[in-house]
């Protein structure tokens, strides 16, 4: 028996799908004179169907098509699309995904077809969202000899409903862009009566003039205090009914003050701040506004991840129907086709056919992988040229998809316990700035006699105390840290867990999978009859037919041309047997060759268990009953794990392995690392109780870990770091996930954690010292109020840019 | 000495214009996807179905 595939020359391409298909089981049929054969009589409706729209050009114009045929029978319910139409007048409008679109034809294909039906005015296809807009009027056709006419070609319709998050987000963006623009607008408007108004009090000017100017200056600045600048007034309120005064009091009572003392002194002549009240609104709106900016670009990568999710699945019937049902009628342990060229809506076990997956989405790696029975296949990623049949292993809120989205989600929501700090402050900052600024006006009313200087004092001593800069400080860099963090597949769940990777000083490293590679590779080779090349040759080609992951290690360790067995035999967990150029050829473990009886000298034995010694696995290979040779085998390091061995310990971090495996294993991955602290066949609990050990000597501890036996030791770690997706139960117990199979990506991370940190200390330190030293100031009647809202616009400007810093990493 | 008061308005006439023209802008969308833009031009649109390459089809 051997491995290769034959072709029998009766095989025939389809000629809709392309696929191979044999001469007996084709549909042959003539269409106009032209003999065309077919894999099914699905193809030939769709061929025929094409044909007779005259859109034949289709079959001649397409290229990079994936054989796979059309979609299979579904029925497609209109009902279930009613809801996303919009309607204006006469005309109907509708978003729909398509599943089977493979090409850039197919979208010519679908475009050209609909709009050849009677009442569509507009079929727009987007060949990268695979995403169709189909604009009809009602009379002549309905939703669904749309939907039909698309089935009917090969594709399938889903509704498109907007992700509600996602909406809000938008809404909340748009919101705060026309309040924001709004009161940019006013104010410069605001600002150029002010300027007059200021060279007038210096050089003197007409009263009618600075009159009118002030008039101006009022109903310039009314909606930018109360139409910019409610969320301010409205949390405000809020927040003095709930006795906890927050930084919106400051904001609202600077504003307000100011505001309501200006109009007091258009009544009584005097000089009017107008321009005060509406520049804090502005430059506090500026902060917001670009806090939101990089918080939606965080609530857009979860909306991008979320929209992977297919919200339809394909179910396949105990009797073999299929038909399109919503993803919450479909339940573990259900069976579900996937078609070319379609997202996978569960993660589920395959169970029939074979197909390349793109999962680049979950993973970052490009490569397709390739799925065949017992595969797992995860939600979101897509089928590239085959078609699958799976079993459901969870329903839709139990996908790894859906977990990442979670966590994603959980990391926004949870605070950094720096961040605690400037929350904590406010508390009772804000009343003692109240009453200091109550304070400044009764000084310096008394003492001066003067009300309109004392309250000038007063206000600046509020707008000095605002301290924005301080509520910016740490949200703003964790999050433009995690965001770019994110975006090369590092996934921090928390700023609470960023700002403790910054504080690591032990690193444990799992081993298998983690920094090796987890499957075996040759590393020695002893023979004992003729060449190297001749027994490695052999040796491989008898290999080459097992399964066995040792088995394949060595079939790759040839490059040559392989030899022909026969009577290829395996034994299960012994080893295999075959006929090479009529000589019997026998590989397995040390306990298959003596029950085959096969001699083995001692000095052979001695070289095997030295081998066996330093924790390698053996194969021994045997020619007609005598010993030809022994390979070795062990789990070597990734390429990647000594650039990140190298990174972590110029950090100045002890490093340390933990592993299940056994000593002699792991002492030789040890001394590959140059890593002298190893613990080995340690269980999942024990290795948790290390680590455990670790944290009561003070040691702040990372663990890097993958499998499901790390889970434990995984949370038990001050931060987990799993890698990639290979057990989703390590994605929940760790707090940083490097979603790319690359660990210099750990490196970045610790990197990126120690800048990010820097950064909120020297934030912190300038918005401290920033109201240390302009509040004395303010208090002893030096700043007037524009000075220090110009100040804090510049403080504020200031943690920002040092913020944005954090982009590149 | 009304000149003044005509200025500001023609001032305020193209201000207000400005500001309109700025929340149109807002609430039809511009400023939605500013990513996106700089990809759409490369996007293949035409009335005709895409050119490909013929050898590689088999008719």
């Amino acid at each position: 028996m051997s491995g290769s595939k034959t072709y029998s020359p009766e095989r025939v391409q389809c000629d809709h799908c392309l696929q191979e298909t044999t001469e007996k089981t084709a549909i042959t049929a003539l269409i106009d004179g032209e003999r065309k054969q077919f894999c099914c009589r699905g193809c030939l409706g769709v061929y025929e169907l094409i044909h007779s729209q005259s859109l034949d050009v289709f079959y001649r114009q397409r290229c990079d098509w994936q054989p796979g045929p059309p979609l299979p029978s579904v029925k497609v319910e209109a009902g279930a699309f009613s809801d996303t139409v919009t309607s204006s007048g006469k005309e109907n409008r509708i978003d729909i995904l398509l599943s089977g679109i493979r090409c850039a034809s197919c979208v010519w294909l679908i475009e050209k077809f609909l709009m050849k039906l009677d009442g569509v005015l507009s079929a727009r296809v987007n060949y990268a969202t695979h995403k169709a807009t189909i604009i009809w009027t009602g009379e002549k056709t309905g939703l669904d000899t749309i939907l039909n006419a698309v089935r009917s070609i090969g594709y399938l319709p889903h509704p498109c409903r907007r992700n509600s998050s996602s909406d809000i987000f938008e809404r909340e963006k748009q919101d705060l862009l026309l309040r924001f623009g709004t009161a940019g607008f006013f104010s410069m408007q605001l600002m150029l009566f002010t300027a007059a108004l200021y060279a007038g009090f210096f050089q003197g000017m007409e009263e009618r003039y600075r009159l009118s100017f002030q008039l101006i200056s009022w109903a310039l600045a009314t909606p930018v205090v109360f139409y910019a600048g409610f969320p301010f007034l409205s949390s405000a309120v809020r927040s003095i009914g709930r006795v906890t005064l927050n930084m919106d009091v400051l904001v609202a009572l600077g504003s307000l003050s100011a505001y309501l003392y200006s109009i007091a002194m258009i009544v009584m002549g005097g000089e009017v701040f107008f321009d005060t009240s509406a520049m804090i609104i502005t430059f506090i709106l500026l902060g917001r506004f670009l806090e939101a900016g990089s918080r939606l670009k965080a609530g857009n990568a979860i909306a991008e991840l979320a929209e992977l999710q297919p919200q339809e699945a394909v179910l396949v019937s105990p009797t073999g129907e299929t038909s399109l049902v919503p993803l919450s009628s479909v339940n573990a342990g259900d069976c579900i086709e996937i078609i070319p060229g379609d997202r996978i809506p569960l993660d589920g076990m395959v169970v029939d056919g074979e197909a390349e997956v793109n999962e680049s989405m979950l993973t970052g790696e490009s490569n397709a992988v390739l799925k065949r029975p017992e595969s797992e296949v995860f939600a979101g990623t897509f089928s590239i040229n085959g078609r699958l049949r799976i079993s459901v292993t969870g329903n839709a809120g139990d996908t790894l998809l859906s977990r990442i989205i979670r966590t994603v989600e959980d990391a926004q929501a949870r605070k950094a316990p720096i961040q605690g700090i400037a929350d904590k402050t406010a508390g009772f900052f804000v009343p003692a700035t109240i009453v200091l600024a109550l304070a400044t006006f009764l000084y310096w009313n008394l003492s001066s006699g003067n009300t309109v200087f004392a309250l000038m004092n007063a206000v600046s001593v509020l707008v000095i105390a605002c301290p924005c800069a301080l509520g910016l400080a740490t949200p703003l860099a964790i999050l433009i840290a995690t965001t770019a963090a994110g975006k090369r597949g590092i996934l921090v769940k928390g700023g609470d867990i960023f700002e403790t990777v910054s504080k690591t000083t032990t690193v444990v490293l799992d081993k298998t999978g983690t920094i090796t590679k987890g499957r075996p590779a040759v590393t020695d080779i002893h023979f004992f009859y003729g060449t190297l090349d001749s027994f490695l040759q052999h040796a491989s080609a008898l290999e080459a037919c097992s399964e066995h992951p040792a088995g394949r290690a060595i079939a790759a360790s040839w490059h040559g041309e392989p030899g022909k067995v026969e009577q290829f035999r395996a034994i299960p967990g012994k080893g295999v047997s075959g006929t090479i150029d009529a000589k019997i050829w026998k590989a397995g473990s040390r306990a298959f060759m003596e029950q085959e009886k096969i001699i083995i000298s001692p000095e052979q034995d001695a070289a095997a268990s030295t081998l066996e010694g330093e924790g390698k696995t053996i194969v021994m290979v045997a020619f007609e009953q005598k010993l030809a040779g022994i390979i070795a085998l062990i789990d070597d390091l990734r390429d990647d794990t000594l650039p990140l061995l190298a990174g972590l310990r110029k950090k100045g971090l002890s490093l340390q392995i933990l592993t299940g495996d056994n000593r002699g294993v792991a002492a030789y991955i040890a001394a590959r690392c140059g890593i002298t602290d190893v613990k080995a066949e340690l269980g999942p609990l024990e290795k948790a109780s290390v680590i455990r050990a670790l944290k009561e000597q003070g040691e702040c501890v990372m663990m890097i870990g993958d499998g499901i036996n790390d889970a434990p030791a995984l949370t038990e770690a001050d931060i987990g770091v799993t890698l990639g997706h290979a057990s989703g139960i390590a994605l929940e117990s760790a707090g940083v996930a490097i979603l790319k199979d690359d660990l210099k990506l750990i490196n970045t991370m610790i990197e990126s954690s120690f800048r990010c940190f820097s950064i909120i200390k020297q934030n912190l330190v300038w918005a401290f010292s920033y109201n240390l030293v302009a509040l004395p100031l303010a208090v002893s009647g030096f700043m007037h109020p524009i000075v220090s809202a110009l100040l804090m616009a510049a403080s504020s400007l200031f943690v920002v840019s040092n913020s944005l810093r954090l982009r590149k990493i | 000495m009304s000149s003044i008061f005509f200025l500001i308005g023609i001032g305020f006439f193209f201000g207000i214009a400005a500001w309109f023209l700025f929340i149109w802008a807002v609430k039809s969308g511009q400023f939605d996807d500013p990513e996106a833009p700089k990809y759409r031009m490369l996007d293949d649109d035409d009335d005709t179905a895409p050119q490909t390459d013929n050898r590689k089809s088999r008719l």
